[in-house]
């Protein structure tokens, strides 16, 4: 007959090598009804257990105790002891059972919302990310779940310690989907707007059968941070979108588009008239503060514009142009531009004048060098990769099946049309 | 809470650590579930993020900060208004911002360094974006009178004032960059073409 006391016994004795820790897991899994059912007991054994040591048991006992209901006072208690074995668990033993541990961090994650502290849930949640991994290339479930908390407790330079990996490998649909979701209002937060881009765009045109939310809503940041950034948007998705997001996105995100229309006016006062009447939209869609970047950019846009016209303008002209106010206030966009090295120029105060510049960069220091050189090896492995992900599919029988179906008729030049690699 | 690092970082003026060194603190304690909001050293918190130039960082904690803190501790209030001026690019106010606070002990260093830092950026910036500028402006972004700024500082930098419509001409440093490769270049680049060719 087995008892929770058993247990703990069987977990003390069996957590020291593999092979233990395979036994125990068996008998930790014949023994889960058992657990379930005394959940409300289990907390007091836990005393002891050392979560460092037996961790695979540890997490055996702590899970259970996420299911009952949890109030504010539950969760004060759990809270600190799902921390400390978060941090001091090993990684080997968890990951056993993976979907026990991610359960529980995400219960974590709920409980410490429910005590409004996210940031509490900042450090273990990333431990637990980098334990449950298999390599940084991994996309867990926890993934978007630690950069909504980074979010929520402001703490977005926290985030960015996932985003800089480069991700290869992906469970579920709807982890990318968030991941990229908010790792794009993590880089907007920053003002790295190239690579919040490059991240709302993997969201609008990932595979999707049917659209949803979070598409929508990266698409209406995606075209504001395109506008920001780039001074333009395109409404033409690249082919392989999905159709679902082709047909929908746009009649979703109406008030955007006529954002774009009004934008491409390149007048400023029209511009500001179209956001104050359309103000509540973007304001209940959590997009006002990106809005009003969109139009304090539209300045930059027309200064910029005049940098490809003139080689040298007055400070006034250029304040008559873009509709400023005075020469002064000309000078200091103009100085921010030149500070945020967005134009090459110089002004000059005697005169009145700026004189506009090419980029000076010449391609030719170390520093550009290493800089090519290591976006060069980053392409290369990607094609590496790519072509070992095309011979896998090339070689897959459901492929080659439904390949096979489609094209009865076979020519011998079909199979070597293509010169093949040859030894020499 | 076990601020050595932190203070081992500021007596070392290792002042680029301070921002990093605070977030790691910050999120362990936060993890520990000890209430450090109170006793948190957020004007030095704010300061390292300044001495970085990672004024969104400190924008974040400062919305982040509760607002018992911002109502009973001046001395932050008055660490964030450098930020404001810094976010607004208010050039000027940054050395007002600056000057209008009695800082306490542990932050007076910091700030010292800081404005020193600003002033050297602030140079660097008036040396790339302008050929002439008046004294007048040269001052205010060097946060310094502007008789010093017509004569002392900025020409030993080789400017030239011209007295008559006092404006000031700028005098761009040669750019240095190092531009020598080392052999091992050479055989990455061979290792590239094969990629290519196969």
């Amino acid at each position: 007959m087995q008892s929770i006391e058993n247990l703990v016994t069987q977990i003390q004795g069996l957590s020291s090598n593999a092979s233990d820790i395979t036994a125990l897991k068996d008998y930790l899994k014949a023994g889960e009804d058992l657990l379930r059912s005394e959940s409300t007991r289990l907390l007091s054994f836990l005393d002891q257990l050392d979560p460092s040591k037996h961790s695979l048991g540890y997490l055996y006992f702590l899970e259970p105790c996420m299911y009952c209901s949890i109030t504010k006072e539950r969760a004060n208690t759990l809270v600190p002891i799902i921390a400390r074995f978060i941090t001091s668990c090993s990684a080997e033993q968890i990951r056993y059972v993976p979907e026990k541990f991610i359960n529980v961090c995400k219960r974590y994650k709920d409980q410490v919302l429910l005590l409004e502290a996210p940031i509490r849930g900042v450090g273990p949640m990333l431990t637990a990310i980098r334990k449950i991994q298999s390599s940084t290339e991994h996309l867990t479930t926890l993934h978007p779940e630690f950069l909504q908390l980074c979010l929520l407790a402001k703490c977005y330079k926290a985030g960015l310690s996932v985003l800089e990996d480069d991700i290869y490998e992906i469970n579920l649909p709807r982890d990318f989907f968030l991941y990229c979701y908010y790792g794009g209002m993590i880089f907007i937060g920053q003002k790295r707007f190239r690579k919040a881009l490059e991240l709302l765009h993997n969201v609008v045109t990932a595979p999707m059968s049917s659209i949803n939310a979070i598409a929508v809503e990266a698409y209406k940041k995606y075209i504001l941070v395109s506008l920001i950034h780039h001074g333009q948007f395109s409404s033409t998705l690249p082919k392989y979108t999905s159709s679902a997001a082709q047909r929908n996105l746009k009649n979703f995100s109406q008030p955007y588009m006529e954002l774009v229309n009004t934008y491409n006016t390149g007048k400023i006062v029209e511009l500001e008239t179209y956001v104050q009447t359309n103000r509540e939209k973007f304001e209940s869609d959590n997009n006002l503060g990106l809005v009003k970047q969109v139009v304090s950019s539209m300045y930059k846009r027309n200064i910029q514009r005049l940098t490809q016209t003139y080689l040298t303008l007055s400070l006034q002209d250029i304040a008559n142009t873009v509709q400023l106010n005075s020469s002064k206030e000309a000078e200091m966009h103009v100085l921010q531009m030149i500070q945020d090295g967005e134009i090459f120029a110089t002004i000059n105060q005697k005169d009145g004048m700026v004189r506009f510049l090419e980029d000076p960069e010449q391609y030719k220091t170390c520093e550009m060098i290493e800089h090519i050189d290591s976006s060069i090896q980053r392409i290369m492995s990607l094609s590496k990769k790519l072509t070992a992900m095309d011979e896998l599919i090339s070689c897959d029988p459901l492929y080659l099946g439904k390949a096979g179906r489609e094209r009865q008729r076979f020519d011998f030049d079909d199979f070597d049309s293509v010169p093949q690699k040859f030894n020499i | 809470m076990d601020f050595s690092p932190l203070t081992d970082a500021l007596a070392s003026k290792s002042y680029e650590k301070i921002a990093d060194i605070c977030d790691d603190l910050m999120l362990k304690v936060a993890a520990e579930g000890i209430a450090f909001q109170d006793e948190w050293p957020y004007v030095i918190h704010l300061l390292g993020y300044y001495y970085v130039n990672d004024i969104n960082s400190a924008r974040f904690l400062w919305k982040s900060i509760p607002s018992t803190i911002k109502d009973s501790r001046a001395e932050v209030v008055a660490a964030w208004k450098i930020g404001q001026h810094l976010w607004t690019r208010d050039y000027a106010g940054v050395y007002d911002a600056i000057r209008g606070f009695d800082w306490s002990q542990e932050a007076q260093a910091l700030v010292a360094a800081f404005s020193e830092l600003y002033t050297k950026r602030m140079f660097q910036l008036l040396m790339s974006a302008y050929s002439t500028i008046s004294t007048q402006d040269t001052a205010l972004f060097l946060g310094m009178n502007e008789d010093d700024a017509a004569y002392s500082d900025v020409q030993q930098q080789g400017w030239t004032l011209d007295p008559a419509s006092r404006m000031l001409t700028v005098k761009k440093q040669p750019h240095v960059t190092e531009q020598k490769l080392d052999p091992s270049k050479m055989q990455c680049l061979t290792e590239y073409v094969f990629h290519l060719e196969h």
